[in-house]
Order: C-alpha cells, then sequence, then structure tokens
C-alpha cells in the first residue's frame, strides 16, 4: 500500500515540476497554448484509457490547479479539465457523449459547463429548463459568471427536463436564440460569460448515469474544490514571494524579516498556508475517492482556504510595502485574484452554512 | 487495515461504556487536592489495565499503538468524555520522551515501569527571570565530587506538590555562552533542600508552583546526557515530544470542546431562543469546526512524520493554543451570564470542560507556557521560513 502511495507522490512531483515549468515559460500575461496542454496529457487525466485518457483522478487534476494558481495563469483549463471532463464522466455513455469526451481529450473540443459561479444555495438546483416540442428539445434560462463560457466551442447546459430530470444540454454557442456576453472583472487573469438561453434547440439531451441530483451536487463541489486549490497554490506564491523580499529588503540598517512585526506576521501566513493545505488535501482525496463525507470536506476547503488566501495576499502586499503597491510588483493580480476567488462557487459565509445544517438534524 | 481499525474501535467503545465513572465531572468538582490525586492515580490504572495509559510509548515498555489507532483512542475517549490523565502528563509525555531518547538504560529501567505505577514527575525549566528567555536560567549546579549542589528557584512547575521526581535544568558552567553551560537532571523530590510553593493562577486553581533549591544534592548518575548539552536535550526532546501531547489535545477539541459547544448552542436561551437559530452563532460555529478539522490532520501528520520540519512542533502549538483560545472565548460569549456562576471546572477535565467562562480564562495557560505564541512565531519565521535572527541581545 505504501509503494502506491510513493507512485502517486512521485507522479504528482513530475506533474508537478513539469507544470511549473510550462507555466513559467508561458509568462504572467498569457494562457498556454491549448495544444501544448493537450499534448502534456492534462486535459485527460481523469478520462478513462479506452478515450485516450490517462485513466487518473482528481488528485492529479488537482496538482495542476494548484500550479495554476501559483503562476496566477490564465485560460479555461480549469472549466474544461474539472466541469467538462468532469460532467461527461458523470453521464450516460453513448456516440454523442463518447465523441464529445474523445474531442475534449485531445484538445480539439473546448467544452464549458454552464454553471452559475455566484454559487446557489441549493446545490442540486440549476436555473435552465427544457422544453419538449414539435420542432425538438429547447433550452431556457439564464446564468451569470460561468467560467470561461466566452471562449467555449460547446456549452454542456446542466437543465431540468420536462420530466423533471435533471439532464445536461449539449448546445451550440453560436445556437440562434443563445447569447453569451462577456463579463469583465478585474481581476485580469480570469474570463466570465452571462450565458441567456431563449427557446435554443438542442444539439443533444444526455443523461446522467446515476442519481442526477447527486451528479450536479458532485460537479458543483468539484467546482469549489478546484477553487480552494487554485487560493492555496496563490497563497503559497504570495508567502513564498514575501519572505523573499523580507529577506533583503533593508530598512534602519537591518533586513525587515529580523523585525518581529514583519517575522510574526509571516509566520501567521505560514499557519495559515499549513492548515490551508490539510483541508484541501483533506477535500482533493475525498472528491478522488467519492467518499461521502466529500460535501463536507468540500465546504470546510472552499470557505477556509479562498477566505485566508485574501488575507495572505493582503498581508504579502503590505508587508512588500509601496513596492507591492505598485502594479509593477504584481502582486495586486494575486489579491485580485484571491478576492474573486472568495465569492466564486459559494462565499465562505455559503459553505459555512451548509456546514452548519448538520448541527440541527431535522 | 481499516477493517481492524473498525473493530478496535468497537472494542474501545465497549470498554469506555464500562469504564468510564459515571458522573465524574459532578464527583470531581470542588474536591479537595488528595481526592483528585486519588482519582487520577485510579483512573491511570484503569487505563493501563486496558494498555491505554502510555499507547505512544515504545511496545518493549507497555505502549506500541500505531498512529491511527492513538487517534481512535483519543477520539473515542473524548467522545465518551473520559476524565484525562492531568496529574501524569509530564511523566508520560516529557519525563518518558527524555528518558527514552537520551536517558541510560539504567535512567529507563529505574523509571519507566515506575511512570506505570504511578511515579509523578513536574518540569522544572522556567525561572523569575528566565521564561521566554529560558536560556537565561540561573540556577546552578555545582560539581562537588560524585555529586551536584543546586541552588537556584524555578517558577510554574505545574503540579509540583504531587511530584516525586523533576526534570530540571540547571547551570553547571556559569563561564559559558548561556546555552552552553546548562545540564539536564533528574531530581528526586523528596531531597533534602526542596521546598514547593504553589502560586495561585488566573483561574483560581493553584497547581503551578514555585521550587525553592537549597544545597539540593544530585548524585552525578542523575545527569540526562553529556555535562553542560542539557540545552540541546531539552530541545530535541521536547520538539519531539510535541506531537505525541497534541494528538490527544486535538482529538478532544474535535470530540469533547466542538461538541458541547453545539449542545450549548442548541440549548434555548433566556429569552427562549436556541443560538443555533442564529447565523450569524451558526457561521461562526462552522468557521470553528472547519478549524478543528485542519488541526486534527495537522497533528496526525506531524506524529505520523518521521521528517519533522524545523518549525512543525511551533506551528501546531501555536495553532492549537490560539484555537482553544477562540473556541473558548466563543463559549464564554455564547453560554452568557450563566457560564459566569460556574466557579469552579471539574479537576481531571480537559482544557474545554464546559465551564466556558473559566476555560476561555485558562486558555492563556496554553497561550503563554511551554513558549509563548510570540516565541512561537519567532521560532516559525526564523527556523520554518529562514527569515533573518533577531540581532542579538545583551
Amino acid at each position: 500500500m505504501s509503494s502506491q502511495i510513493d507512485d502517486f507522490s512521485e507522479l504528482h512531483d513530475e506533474l508537478r515540476a513539469v507544470a511549473r515549468d510550462m507555466l513559467a515559460k508561458a509568462g504572467a500575461d498569457a494562457a498556454l497554448e491549448w495544444r501544448l496542454i493537450a499534448r502534456s496529457g492534462w486535459l485527460g487525466l481523469e478520462a478513462p484509457g479506452a478515450f485516450d485518457g490517462a485513466d487518473a483522478t482528481f488528485a492529479e487534476v488537482a496538482v495542476i490547479l494548484r500550479e495554476i494558481g501559483r503562476a496566477a495563469a490564465r485560460g479555461p483549463y480549469p472549466a474544461v479539465a474539472v466541469l467538462g471532463v468532469g460532467a461527461l464522466n458523470l453521464l450516460e455513455p453513448g456516440p454523442g457523449r463518447d465523441r464529445l469526451l474523445r474531442d475534449t481529450v485531445s484538445g480539439a473540443a473546448l467544452p464549458v459547463v454552464v454553471l452559475d459561479g455566484e454559487g446557489l444555495e441549493d446545490a442540486a438546483e440549476t436555473p435552465f429548463r427544457v422544453t419538449r416540442t414539435p420542432r425538438g428539445p429547447l433550452l431556457h434560462g439564464t446564468a451569470a459568471f460561468v467560467p470561461d463560457a466566452p471562449g467555449a466551442d460547446r456549452l454542456l447546459v446542466p437543465a431540468l427536463d420536462q420530466d423533471g430530470t435533471t439532464v445536461i444540454v449539449d448546445v451550440d454557442p453560436r445556437a440562434a436564440g443563445l447569447i453569451v456576453t462577456e463579463q469583465p472583472v478585474v481581476d485580469a487573469t480570469r474570463c466570465f460569460g452571462r450565458v441567456v438561453a431563449d427557446a435554443v434547440g438542442a444539439e443533444a439531451v444526455l443523461r446522467f448515469a446515476g442519481d442526477p441530483q447527486h451528479a450536479l451536487q458532485c460537479l458543483r463541489e468539484r467546482a469549489a474544490v478546484a477553487v480552494a486549490c487554485d487560493s492555496l497554490g496563490l497563497s503559497e506564491t504570495m508567502l513564498d514571494a514575501t519572505v523573499a523580499y523580507a529577506g533583503v529588503r533593508e530598512q534602519f540598517g537591518r533586513k525587515i524579516g529580523s523585525f518581529q512585526a514583519v517575522k510574526h506576521a509571516c509566520a501567521d501566513m505560514l499557519v495559515r498556508v499549513t492548515v490551508a493545505r490539510k483541508l484541501v488535501e483533506a477535500a482533493v482525496r475525498s472528491q478522488a475517492g467519492d467518499e461521502p463525507d466529500a460535501a463536507v470536506a468540500a465546504a470546510m476547503a472552499k470557505s477556509y482556504t479562498c477566505a485566508a488566501a485574501v488575507d495572505i495576499t493582503g498581508k504579502a502586499m503590505q508587508l512588500h510595502g509601496g513596492m507591492g503597491y505598485t502594479w509593477e510588483s504584481g502582486v495586486h493580480v494575486y489579491l485580485k485574484r484571491a478576492a474573486l476567488n472568495r465569492s466564486l462557487f459559494g462565499s465562505p459565509a455559503l459553505h459555512r452554512r451548509r456546514l452548519a445544517e448538520r448541527y440541527s438534524p431535522r | 487495515m481499516t477493517k481492524d481499525l473498525d473493530e478496535f474501535r468497537v472494542s474501545v467503545r465497549e470498554w469506555c461504556a464500562t469504564h468510564v465513572p459515571k458522573d465524574w465531572r459532578q464527583a470531581q468538582t470542588g474536591v479537595p487536592e488528595e481526592e483528585f490525586v486519588r482519582f487520577q492515580k485510579a483512573w491511570f490504572q484503569e487505563l493501563r489495565g486496558a494498555g491505554f495509559a502510555v499507547p505512544h510509548w515504545p511496545k518493549e515498555w507497555g505502549g506500541g499503538m500505531t498512529v491511527a489507532e492513538q487517534i481512535v483512542l483519543y477520539s473515542e475517549l473524548a467522545a465518551h468524555d473520559a476524565p484525562r490523565l492531568v496529574l501524569a502528563f509530564v511523566s508520560i509525555h516529557h519525563a518518558a520522551s527524555t528518558l527514552l531518547s537520551a536517558g541510560t538504560d539504567e535512567q529507563r529501567r529505574r523509571h519507566l515501569p515506575a511512570i506505570l505505577d504511578g511515579e509523578i514527575w513536574v518540569q522544572g525549566f522556567s525561572e523569575p527571570d528566565a521564561g521566554s528567555d529560558l536560556a537565561a536560567l540561573k540556577t546552578t549546579a555545582r560539581k562537588e565530587g560524585d555529586a551536584y549542589v543546586v541552588n537556584g528557584q524555578k517558577l510554574w512547575a505545574s503540579g509540583a506538590m504531587h511530584a516525586d521526581w523533576c526534570l530540571l535544568l540547571a547551570r553547571t558552567d556559569p563561564d559559558a555562552p548561556k546555552r552552553r553551560g546548562i545540564s539536564y537532571f533528574l531530581l528526586d523530590m523528596a531531597t533534602p533542600g526542596i521546598d514547593v510553593r504553589p502560586v495561585r493562577q488566573a483561574t483560581g486553581e493553584s497547581h503551578f508552583c514555585e521550587i525553592f533549591l537549597n544545597d539540593v544534592v544530585i548524585p552525578a548518575d542523575q545527569l540526562v546526557g553529556p555535562e553542560n548539552a542539557g540545552w540541546r536535550v531539552a530541545q530535541e526532546t521536547l520538539g519531539a515530544e510535541r506531537g505525541m501531547t497534541m494528538l490527544e489535545l486535538a482529538e478532544r477539541l474535535g470530540n469533547g470542546g466542538f461538541r458541547w459547544l453545539v449542545e450549548l448552542c442548541a440549548r434555548p436561551g433566556p429569552g427562549g431562543t436556541r443560538p443555533l437559530d442564529d447565523p450569524l452563532v451558526t457561521d461562526r460555529l462552522a468557521a470553528l469546526e472547519t478549524e478543528v478539522t485542519g488541526l486534527r490532520a495537522l497533528c496526525a501528520e506531524l506524529v505520523a512524520n518521521d521528517r519533522q520540519g524545523p518549525a512543525d512542533a511551533s506551528i501546531v502549538k501555536l495553532y492549537y493554543s490560539e484555537l482553544l483560545q477562540r473556541m473558548t472565548d466563543f463559549g464564554a460569549e455564547v453560554a452568557g451570564l450563566a457560564a459566569h456562576t460556574e466557579l469552579r471546572k471539574p479537576a481531571s477535565s480537559g482544557w474545554e470542560s464546559g465551564a466556558w467562562v473559566l476555560d476561555f480564562i485558562g486558555s492563556w495557560e496554553w497561550t503563554i507556557p511551554g513558549g509563548t505564541s510570540e516565541i512561537q512565531r519567532t521560532i516559525i519565521g526564523e527556523r520554518g521560513l529562514g527569515l533573518p535572527r533577531e540581532p542579538a541581545g545583551v
């Protein structure tokens, strides 16, 4: 058993090193080329071997997500690998689904799942409906802050079918009646879209293999844990950068890191990062294993890590002093990303409300 | 593996159901010291009989549980509200770990079985002028033939009035740099020249003591490690020790403290409403549960990991202390005025006894001793993050 763990940790180390290197080469202002991502096998990590995937788990995807957070990287990888592949894996096999999964793994298709980034009070709800008409199934509804919707070439929309089942509707973003509007945000590394569907004809209506409500909940949990991974990564970078800066910057004839006020603030950052790391590890593990406590672990990881990341990046800006407040330093990029992550797929308060539901069993 | 653990959990549960004394909280509230000592020693023997007293010791000395088993044991003891081993805490943790890692065979054979039979230890480290700056300690041990003659004063020696033996740090070379002139001794508390006086603490209890040492003679074979290497011995043994003690305390906090906090919030308050109906209350509860979950994972990792980082123990100590303080603070706030009428907490209870106001006051016993939170942050900054050291003091 321990050798298996060693195998995985070696695999993770390798993935991490490759990802860090590739993201560094891409630079801060550009997204990694999609072909390069596909060729690295990152899109198929969770896909079965029969679809040219790696038969790995969410734990391996999480390694990449954390590196993307560290680099504050752009691009739709989280949307496609976490939600796109995640949704396709949850669907009943069939020619349409199988083709799309294979095309996603190869990088030929870029499917985005239309989940509202606000995070809904009821994780099994969706704002979209399907009506059955003589013209075929039609999709109606609106979602805001859908990650990477503007760049998608396929939209997978969770919707309530006329018979009350939750399904995934596969639509072409250019279909009549469908409008995707980009929603510019302060965090320039991210891309969001508002998706409005007014009687849009579906390419296909796909069914979940298991309980559809549970499947939708799982997708939202994956989305939340993925954001927590991103916030963990960016917190780690900011701690590293702050410690490095405090070790060279001098004032009053001393390295500023030798002042207790600075040193203790860094120590607090490390304590929070350490706790966040444990919570994220637990949440990733339970997602990868589809464990019964996955929802609890996801709520804990998301609420703690994303709140901590804002404090940590804010403290990083503070400890970098005037330099940290400049555009050039880049600390602001992390602070903005951390603040956005905190609100994305459920605020800390929303996730804590979910935890608290367990205190008063009905 | 998991199946064995499940079976073990069931056996601990069954044991707890029949062995945890009923109503011990009430019976142990406001009792005289002698009754507390009697109760603690009897409970220790109960646990020992089941193999639960020193699970973290090596097998050959009566322990040998895996970390996973220890977590199960501690979580079940906490869930069944078993009394804690308060009196034997230093004996089974600090004394044992010092003897195991730095003691002679003779010292181990003499003391480890005796600890199982109820020998009580106290730590004699701090002094009036050596708190955070522990290495500045002034108590001297002067070599005279085959013995050392000790003079000085120790402070904050928890439980010294009940102790049979003392882990003592004393200065053997007054001319050496302060950390290089200290030696580590085992001191028999029955030796002539020792005077123990209790100090009353903020909670009203008096388990901290002053120890006055006046020409106290310690045989040379009671030295632990080489002469003048006491600082290193103390650092090494106590750092490794931290994780072991924290494993139990973290499980207590999760399965005892937090659970009671939820129960407290589920009881209707003076106005008839339950604190649980207030979203501000449930939000803070959920934040605390998340933090406790993180702490438990952190402690399990610290104990299971043989390659500890240089500041891991400090991270856990700091985080536990301040989390305990936040949690008891919240308990006191929610419990309201009624909690202020609880003037005593049950002896033998944990740091979170459910007497929230006293628990809150008592939480400073974690943020101050054993290296204050400020000292821990400095250690984390310098050893954990490699930040520049403070300019040396004079």
